[in-house]
């Protein structure tokens, strides 16, 4: 009687127990290879799952070039699966169930490479000879660490200056600024203060990009021989202060009432098309937007203003990009390449930045017809072959980096800490983490 | 024979019966879903946590064992003090009001009048509604320019605050939302005042206590263990807020943002670990903090359930 209940109580327990453990993914068995897969595969095919972060027509674009891929390829099978929380790789990787291939922005490739949680493709590049030299410098630095490389760029970001033709007709200009001054006095000319400093309307958003206006005064972040960052180094400083200057002007309550007063970006009411911004620092896929929401607007794309007393600073940028990567413990990774190649091989890439907007990261993508149909392509195009591109230096550190700049920065802005402060504390917090 | 009944005796009055035993074992088996929920999901963690809260950890290389080198860190950290001020602010300030706010409710509720079902109805519905789609919700709300709450404030003649952009009201524009969600709370206190015996108003009202004595003297007194409950419920909530932060001060999806809103105004602590452990993968020095927090909250409610006894009254005693 006794035996037959602890019998019965264990068995009930182990149920129990086994149970749960199916929900533990470094426990079950499933691995990507014998999943099911919806059209019979060929006798020893493996299906390979891709988990990418874009959705909606993205998505679709990204789904037209896997299901090309599955019917030319019968024995790599590909199962896309748009997972937007990327927190989930994270989860997926430390738990030993990753995807076998998986998007990331840029800037965490060097961060989950050093630490392990991506492959390092070097032994794939040059057993294939995967021509580096073929991509911008800028977006491959983002995926390379000290020689190696994580991932393989496969679209770009880059941010131009939008000006408004009208207002800046209105105002008595026939063209974009194309100096730092000169932009200095557009923004003043171009913004409407009613009295008592209620804003009507702004020349430019003066919280802008710091990345990119750093690099317009040759400004770097880091000094590669002196193992040093460098968030005060002279160029970064002087970003900072022509975005000082131009906040200052209007004062910190004054643009937070305006600016909470603006409409959703990706609306007819981005105050960049309802025109309450004369001109907006902004990157490729701005066009196709005002293509969709405020088709009349009479808009033109410029470099970003060089200083001019540095005039080989022209036409620079700040670069991020989108990486696909093959996760740690993986089963197939001789698989998964073959499918990351073949999706950031000019034509593929060509027809997924097409479809999104985005800018290839490969020059011989640039030529390609399709780019004809998407709107303003032309002259980010032209700029991506721009020689002084950066990006911010891929690190293990880069995110607190990040994170920690623009905290700094937006406290300079609102005069809570002066510049001088606010990039020491920066400093004083990165610097140790450099190894 | 005699052995044998003396063993089953002794073996009685140290221990179970075989039928208390066999009983013992099948609650056992009935309770072990959760027992092993618990110990794997929340003992186990529990103490990787504070293993890990001494190691350097990145997720994907095995921790590190660097001592209490995280501790010493966190106490050198500009963010741990901004975001635990911040949680400060929202525990005692934000608890206090929106608890008086939610038994002023419940107060009116408690009221015989016509249609009250549908008050309490109405009062309720907030609560029901997530976290996500109330914080979006009040981003209109609050927007300065057409938002219902300036519009109203104008009419009034009141200054219109940039609600979500000005430091100085981002923590006071999330006071705003989580009043709005007063109603649970007003629900339990709405149970416990129609526990309150009728008797003791009777007796204050023929003594010719007035509406406002009685609610100090009788109401609030037989409420106050509910009131210790919501109190202690409340900071630990508060303690923890991290959706309306995220929502209202998510910068970017990719992370390059800055969480926390301008001037880090909304940096909470649960917003924080967050950052340091999935952002930046430091998942040691985040199960620091968390430590760190399930100390403070743990002396919060200590000090509360002491010093309760002064002000606390049970219908029993």
């Amino acid at each position: 009687m006794k035996k037959k209940h602890l019998i019965w109580s264990l068995i009930l327990l182990f149920s129990i127990a086994t149970g749960c453990s199916g929900g533990n993914p470094s426990q079950s068995g499933s691995d990507a290879g014998d999943k099911p897969s919806d059209n019979p595969p060929a006798q020893d095919a493996v299906t390979l799952d891709f988990w990418y972060g874009w959705t909606g027509p993205e998505a679709e674009a990204l789904e037209r070039l896997i299901a090309k891929w599955n019917s030319a390829n019968p024995d790599i099978q590909v199962k896309g699966l748009s997972q937007s929380d990327y927190q989930k790789q994270l989860t997926a990787i430390t738990g030993g169930n990753p995807p076998d291939i998986a998007s990331q922005f840029g800037q965490n490739v060097v961060p989950w490479g050093l630490r392990g949680a991506m492959m390092p493709l070097d032994d794939y590049i040059t057993k294939d000879g995967l021509d580096l030299k073929d991509f911008v410098p800028a977006a491959l630095s983002t995926s390379q660490h000290e020689g190696r490389t994580y991932a393989i760029p496969t679209a770009m970001h880059v941010s131009m200056l939008f000006y408004n033709k009208d207002i800046l007709q209105e105002a008595g200009y026939d063209g974009p600024p194309e100096t730092i001054s000169e932009l200095k006095e557009y923004i003043k000319k171009l913004s409407i203060v009613e009295d008592g400093g209620r804003l009507q309307r702004l020349g430019l958003w003066p919280g802008m990009d710091a990345y990119t206006f750093s690099y317009a005064f040759n400004g770097s972040f880091y000094n590669e021989s002196a193992q040093q960052v460098t968030p005060d180094h002279p160029g970064i400083q002087s970003a900072i202060k022509l975005s000082k200057e131009i906040w200052d002007q209007y004062g910190s309550d004054n643009l937070d009432r305006f600016s909470s007063g603006l409409g959703q970006y990706m609306s007819a009411q981005n105050p960049f098309f309802s025109g309450k911004y004369a001109m907006t620092i902004d990157g490729e896929w701005l066009p196709t937007f005002i293509k969709q929401y405020s088709p009349d607007l009479n808009y033109g794309i410029a470099p970003i203003p060089y200083d001019e007393n540095k005039p080989e600073l022209q036409n620079s940028g700040n670069v991020t990009t989108s990486v696909f990567y093959i996760p740690k413990g993986v089963k197939n990774p001789d698989a998964s390449w073959k499918f990351i190649k073949w999706m950031t091989e000019p034509e593929q890439m060509a027809e997924f930045t097409a479809a999104l907007g985005n800018l290839p990261t490969r020059n011989s993508a640039f030529s390609n017809p399709l780019y004809e149909d998407v709107p303003g392509f032309k002259e980010f195009l032209d700029y991506s072959g721009s020689e002084n591109l950066r990006s911010f230096p891929a690190s293990s550190y880069a995110n607190e980096y990040m994170t920690e700049f623009s905290a700094q920065y937006d406290a300079i802005l609102r005069g809570t800490v002066s510049m001088e402060e606010g990039l020491d504390k920066v400093k004083a917090k990165i610097q140790p983490l450099v190894k | 024979m005699r052995v044998s009944t003396a063993a089953n005796q002794r073996k009685h009055v140290s221990g179970w019966s075989r039928k208390e035993r066999h009983y013992v074992y099948l609650g056992l088996a009935f309770a072990s879903p959760w027992i092993i929920g618990f110990l794997a999901f929340t003992v186990y963690p529990f103490f990787g946590s504070l293993y890990l809260s001494l190691t350097e950890y990145d997720l994907f290389s095995p921790p590190k064992w660097v001592g209490l080198q995280n501790y010493e860190q966190i106490f050198a950290d500009d963010r741990f003090y901004k975001s635990l001020g911040n949680t400060f602010f929202m525990a005692f300030i934000s608890v206090p009001i929106t608890l008086t706010v939610s038994l002023l409710i419940a107060v009116m509720l408690n009221f015989k009048v016509k249609g009250i079902n549908y008050y309490r109805t109405i009062f309720y519905l907030p609560s029901v509604i997530p976290i996500v789609a109330s914080a979006l919700l009040w981003t209109w709300m609050l927007n300065p320019d057409f938002g219902l709450v300036n519009m109203a404030l104008r009419t009034l003649g009141l200054t219109d605050p940039a609600w979500l952009l000005d430091p100085r009201y981002t923590k006071p524009s999330l006071i705003l939302m989580s009043l709005w969600g007063s109603g649970s709370g007003a629900l339990i206190f709405l149970a416990a005042l129609q526990g309150v015996p009728r008797q003791y108003y009777e007796a204050a009202q023929v003594d010719g206590a007035n509406w406002w004595y009685r609610f100090w003297k009788i109401t609030v007194p037989a409420l106050s263990p509910i009131i210790l409950f919501q109190l202690i419920m409340g900071l630990i909530g508060a303690f923890q807020i991290f959706t309306e932060s995220y929502i209202l001060a998510g910068g970017k999806v990719d992370g390059s943002g800055s969480l926390g809103g301008p001037e880090q105004s909304l940096l909470f602590y649960a917003v924080n670990l967050y950052q340091e452990a999935f952002v930046f993968l430091k998942m040691g020095y985040a199960s620091a903090l968390a430590w760190i927090l399930f100390i403070i909250v743990l002396l919060i409610t200590f000090i509360l359930l002491k010093t309760s006894g002064r002000w606390v009254y049970y219908g029993g005693e």
